[in-house]
């Protein structure tokens, strides 16, 4: 910013220079800056490969003006996710909380800033802060913020959030478009709210020699998004290599799911629902209450609000089928059921909103904390008090079923 | 407000019922998982409804909620289709293979093993190891 409004004060200084000595003082150091960064060459920029299958190591090297450091800030080109933040921090100044849901769709898949190896122990000091680390403030300290280009240009929607939007669960009203530099402040944000940990965002590998030749070896980890990725060094904000690109390929059964914006293995989640749904049925809960931590904890790259999303219709047919074989033999109080059905049908409406609105962090929180009360509620079934009272009980169910089974038989 | 079932009427106090079941639909919306271990208990303890009226009548009310919330995640775009393919027929599987095995474990053991599985991924989701 400051280089290119660096050079119209000293075209109009070269004018004034013919009346005054002191205007041509600050004209010429401004003239050098401006004489240095012409001469600054752009980087070069050379793969070892260009093929890389559902992730691997790519070395990167090339020429940078000597004494500069090199950052490399690679991108998936192909694919897009999803970012979404609900800003709900207070103020600093104000102390208002503003309520601001953020939300794009042009995050790439994959996003990543490579920085000299010497930065290395800034980005453990960024890592000591714990899940309150600043994308940011990190980029900054690291002097990458000139390298940061790609999801600053994507389109982010931002929604004033009200306590009644929420209720009917609507995202809120659309504000108007942000400019370039609140976009570019709200994309880090997105970056981190998408990519959470410091280490998928930022890796200090770039080994720059004294005389600008630089080397790295570049580690795409596996279960990406596949197609092109891109690739760009990159010395200050205008001085930049060519990109350069590689492709990842991924091959069945490992499957790139669009929404999650990662790829996996699919047998994985099959053999685990599989065991999930049979040890649901054992145990009388849903296999969502399993299922999602699960899945959480053993896929840590998807996003919660897919996982939610994705295991709630699973669960939907199961429900479907279990109400199928109960009104066949008219075991289902309509007027009861759908009396709580009605009130249970708003929270529903409501429900995955908040999934969207919450990060991941307070996701498990609360999750964490509904599984210990289930469990809980799974022990008090097992106590000697409830298992005499539920004997009865499910004798009594049986006996029921057996006359409701009966009476739907002959009626055939 | 009354209700009748299999020749039997019943007094239930529909604002505890409406109100527990709009906390729970939320939750469980939320959280994308079925409910009935929670609105069981709020049927049965909180209603003092007997099990063979509960079983089938939560199922349809939790029903609403997961086609509600079904959609609305589908709205949002946290659906995901290939993610849902591969565990879908999963599902279906392991409902047909569990009554066989449920005839040979005891349902209080499974209970137990549930309670210790379901304490270990909560403190996993915690963040205590």
């Amino acid at each position: 910013m400051k280089k290119r409004v660096g050079i119209v004060p000293w075209l109009f200084a070269a004018m004034v220079m013919l009346f005054g000595v002191n205007a041509a003082v600050g004209a010429e150091a401004d003239a050098q800056t401006a004489g240095q960064q012409a001469a600054m060459a752009a980087p070069t920029i050379t793969l070892d490969k260009t093929e890389i299958n559902n992730g691997g190591t790519i070395k990167v090297s090339g020429q940078a003006p000597a004494g500069k450091p090199v950052f490399i800030e690679v991108w998936a080109a192909d694919h897009t996710v999803r970012a979404n933040r609900f800003d709900s921090e207070k103020d600093k100044d104000t102390g208002k909380r503003p309520y601001i849901f953020y939300i794009t769709e042009e995050m790439p898949a994959y996003y990543k800033t490579f920085v000299p190896k010497e930065l290395q122990p800034k980005i453990d000091a960024a890592k000591k802060e714990g899940k309150k680390w600043s994308y940011s403030a990190l980029l900054k300290d690291l002097g990458a913020d000139i390298a940061y280009s790609v999801p600053a240009k994507t389109k982010i929607e931002s929604y004033q959030s009200t306590l009644m939007a929420s209720v009917i669960g609507s995202r809120g009203d659309l504000l108007p478009a942000m400019d370039e530099k609140e976009s570019r402040k709200r994309s880090m944000q997105l970056v981190k709210a998408r990519f959470q940990s410091i280490d998928k965002v930022v890796a200090a590998v770039v080994d720059v020699k004294p005389d600008g030749s630089y080397t790295a070896d570049i580690k795409i980890r596996d279960g990406l998004a596949p197609g092109k990725y891109k690739i760009v060094a990159v010395v200050d904000k205008k001085v930049k290599s060519e990109v350069a690109t590689f492709e990842n390929k991924i091959a069945f059964p490992m499957v790139y799911l669009e929404n999650a914006g990662t790829s996996l293995n699919i047998f994985y989640p099959f053999v685990l629902s599989l065991f999930v749904a049979i040890f649901g049925v054992l145990m009388g809960a849903g296999g969502g209450f399993i299922m999602n931590p699960l899945l959480l904890a053993l896929f840590p790259a998807l996003p919660h609000t897919v996982v939610a999303g994705t295991v709630t219709p699973t669960v939907l047919f199961s429900q479907g089928s279990g109400i199928y074989n109960y009104s066949k033999i008219k075991f289902i109080n309509w007027k009861l059921g759908c009396g709580i059905g009605t009130a249970m049908l708003l929270g529903g409406f409501i429900g995955p909103k908040l999934t969207e609105m919450i990060t991941l962090d307070q996701f498990k929180f609360a999750f964490g904390w509904i599984l210990i009360i289930l469990a809980a509620l799974m022990l008090w079934q097992t106590t000697p008090g409830y298992l005499a009272k539920n004997k009865k009980e499910q004798s009594i169910l049986k006996e029921f079923k057996k006359r409701a089974e009966e009476a739907a038989k002959g009626k055939n | 407000m009354k209700i009748e079932f299999w020749g039997q009427e019943f007094q239930v106090n529909m604002v505890v019922g409406c109100i527990g079941g709009f906390l729970i639909a939320i939750m469980s919306s939320m959280f994308g998982f079925g409910g009935g271990p929670f609105m069981v208990p709020l049927m049965t303890v909180a209603l003092r409804l007997p099990m063979y009226l509960v079983v089938g009548s939560s199922l349809l009310a939790i029903f609403f909620n997961t086609s509600v919330s079904t959609m609305r995640h589908y709205q949002f775009g946290n659906f995901d289709l290939y993610f849902f393919l591969a565990m879908f027929p999963a599902a279906i599987l392991g409902g047909y293979i569990a009554p066989q095995i449920a005839k040979r474990v005891s349902p209080l053991v499974v209970k137990r093993i549930a309670c210790v599985g379901l304490v270990v991924l909560a403190l996993n989701l915690l963040g205590v190891y």
